[in-house]
């Protein structure tokens, strides 16, 4: 019974922690620090190839 | 049912990886510390859990995240070296067996313990592993101190979810890491943003502490006992009103010592004479023969390399012969095999002289450089008082003090590679490295940055060394 406890309450709240970080955008960029998008250098190269095509 | 509840929760949390993969971060660290693989027996076991959230950590990092403001530390170069070192004596270990079987676990947690802080960009991800570190470890803290409070203590007798004796569910290791737990608690009670500090959360805090408090009363470790006086003189630098703590902590206990076993208080008074104490005394024999062995082999005898020691000493033993007649007899006693006892000479019989100065190196390391951020922080908040900065000092605070608790716990258990703490020095390389980059007087002086963090742009996308 202490056991279910134990898990149950930590368990929850190791959760509840996790989904939280999901909602926070923080979590991979500080506030602040502008332009910290992940760097993906295949996406500029289709974009710039997109960019050209319209031309 | 347990079992099926822990196997859905650990795909849940590898599920939730998928949206953010530093998620599976979280869960390794989870998996690492409460091992529900070792709790579930039928469900768990099926899938290596370890392994899967050790690769998805890996992978996520590697393919999805961002790398910028990553940094290669010292430290963790250090951890590197160490590894190679490690690996080199277990080649030429005198217990091979027994040797490759410990390095199976210790290269895993060297290996994360170096690649953790890469993962560590943001103050959020900082705060999320101290979280999941010690969510996770509340777990086992929780079960044992309340099975302490109900009498279910006793020396080998505590029964926490898994009953193997390893990792931190031996009752001298956790002992010593739920003490060394509690100020990184403390921290997340101040300054914490995932759970913001409220009633519940002071509520849920105080009982933690108390729980971890109970545990070396629960596990009757002596070592416990000796890490929360070191824990009680450490907190004396960081406290506010140093005298109503003291009043405090000495009314607390004076006012315990009624409630605790006695069985515990007379362990306990064991500390003081070690020539009747077969514990106490072998650990001696043993320190003696380390620093005899590493004489003959300077460069250790790799893992487990205590199980060539055998000591020949006398004991006295009293027997009672009733009527209040006792008869106190000086016995012969062999022993062999005998565990070290402390993770310094745990360094030095297995690594040899190179490895223990490597492993004190790395937490020496650790202790100066959190010595520096906390002053360079409380400097900075008598010059000038910011808000973003009030999390600084004590952060570092907390992982010197958890560290140095740990440092000293250490004299007496063989913990030299315990995940847990390794992690810890994992966060203090984050730390290090975040702080210096975003907000070392060096980066406060770059153009533009303001008092913001700053970013690096020279790096972007590959780590750098430093």
């Amino acid at each position: 019974m202490i056991d279910y406890f134990a898990i149950g309450l930590t368990h929850g709240l190791l959760a509840l922690a996790a989904w939280r970080l999901l909602l926070r955008d923080d979590l991979d960029s500080d506030a602040g620090e502008g332009g910290t998008k992940p760097h993906k250098p295949w996406l500029k190269a289709h974009k710039r190839n997109a960019d050209a095509g319209d031309a | 049912m347990l079992d099926a509840f822990l196997f859905a929760y650990v795909l849940g949390l590898l599920a939730l990886g998928l949206r953010k993969p530093f998620v599976w971060v979280l869960a390794y660290l989870y998996i690492d510390i409460v091992a529900p693989q070792k709790i579930g027996w039928t469900l768990m076991p099926i899938l290596p859990v370890s392994l899967i959230a050790f690769v998805a950590a890996f992978a996520g990092w590697l393919l999805v995240d961002s790398k910028q403001g990553s940094r290669f530390t010292f430290r963790q170069g250090l951890m590197v070296v160490l590894l190679a070192y490690c690996a080199m004596t277990a080649s030429w270990a005198e217990f091979p067996k027994e040797a490759w079987e410990k390095w199976d676990w210790v290269w895993k947690a060297l290996v994360f313990a170096i690649f953790l802080p890469l993962t560590l960009r943001t103050k959020l991800r900082l705060e999320a592993v101290v979280l999941a570190m010690v969510l996770s470890i509340a777990a086992i803290i929780i079960s044992g101190g309340i099975k302490t409070a109900t009498g279910g203590g006793g020396y080998g007798k505590l029964y926490l979810f898994v009953n193997d004796n390893t990792g931190l569910y031996e009752s001298s290791t956790i002992a010593c890491v739920a003490i060394a737990v509690i100020p990184l608690v403390l921290w997340l009670v101040r300054h914490g943003t995932v759970f913001p500090p409220d009633r519940r959360v002071r509520l849920f805090a105080g009982a933690l502490i108390f729980a971890a408090l109970l545990i070396p009363v629960g596990t009757e470790a002596r070592t416990g006992l000796l890490c929360i006086g070191v824990l009680g003189v450490l907190l004396l630098r960081s406290v506010k009103y140093r005298f109503l703590f003291i009043a405090a902590a000495g009314f607390l206990a004076l006012a315990s010592i009624p409630f605790l076993p006695q069985s515990f208080t007379e362990r306990m008074g064991t500390i003081q004479g070690h020539e009747e104490d077969e514990s106490a005394s072998t650990r001696v024999a043993v320190w003696q023969w380390t620093l005899d062995y590493v004489q003959d082999r300077p460069l250790g005898g790799g893992f487990d390399a205590y199980r060539a020691n055998s000591f020949t000493y006398d004991k006295p033993v009293t027997q009672d012969l009733g009527g209040g007649v006792t008869r106190t007899e000086v016995e012969e006693v062999t022993d062999k095999e005998r565990a070290y006892h402390s993770s310094y000479f745990e360094m030095l019989g297995e690594q040899g002289w190179p490895g223990l100065g490597l492993w004190l190196l790395l937490h020496g390391l650790g202790v100066l450089q959190m010595e520096r951020l906390r002053r360079r922080y409380l400097k900075r908040a008598k010059d000038e008082m910011r808000s973003e900065d009030a999390w600084k000092a004590p952060l570092a605070t907390a992982l010197q003090q958890a560290q140095i608790v740990y440092l000293v716990g250490s004299l007496f258990v063989g913990i030299a590679f315990q995940p847990f703490i390794l992690m810890l020095i994992g966060v203090q390389c984050g730390l290090w490295s975040y702080l210096n980059r975003v907000d070392s007087p060096a980066a406060r002086q770059r153009p533009g940055a303001g008092g913001k963090p700053s970013v690096d742009k020279g790096v972007e996308g590959a780590p750098a060394l430093r």
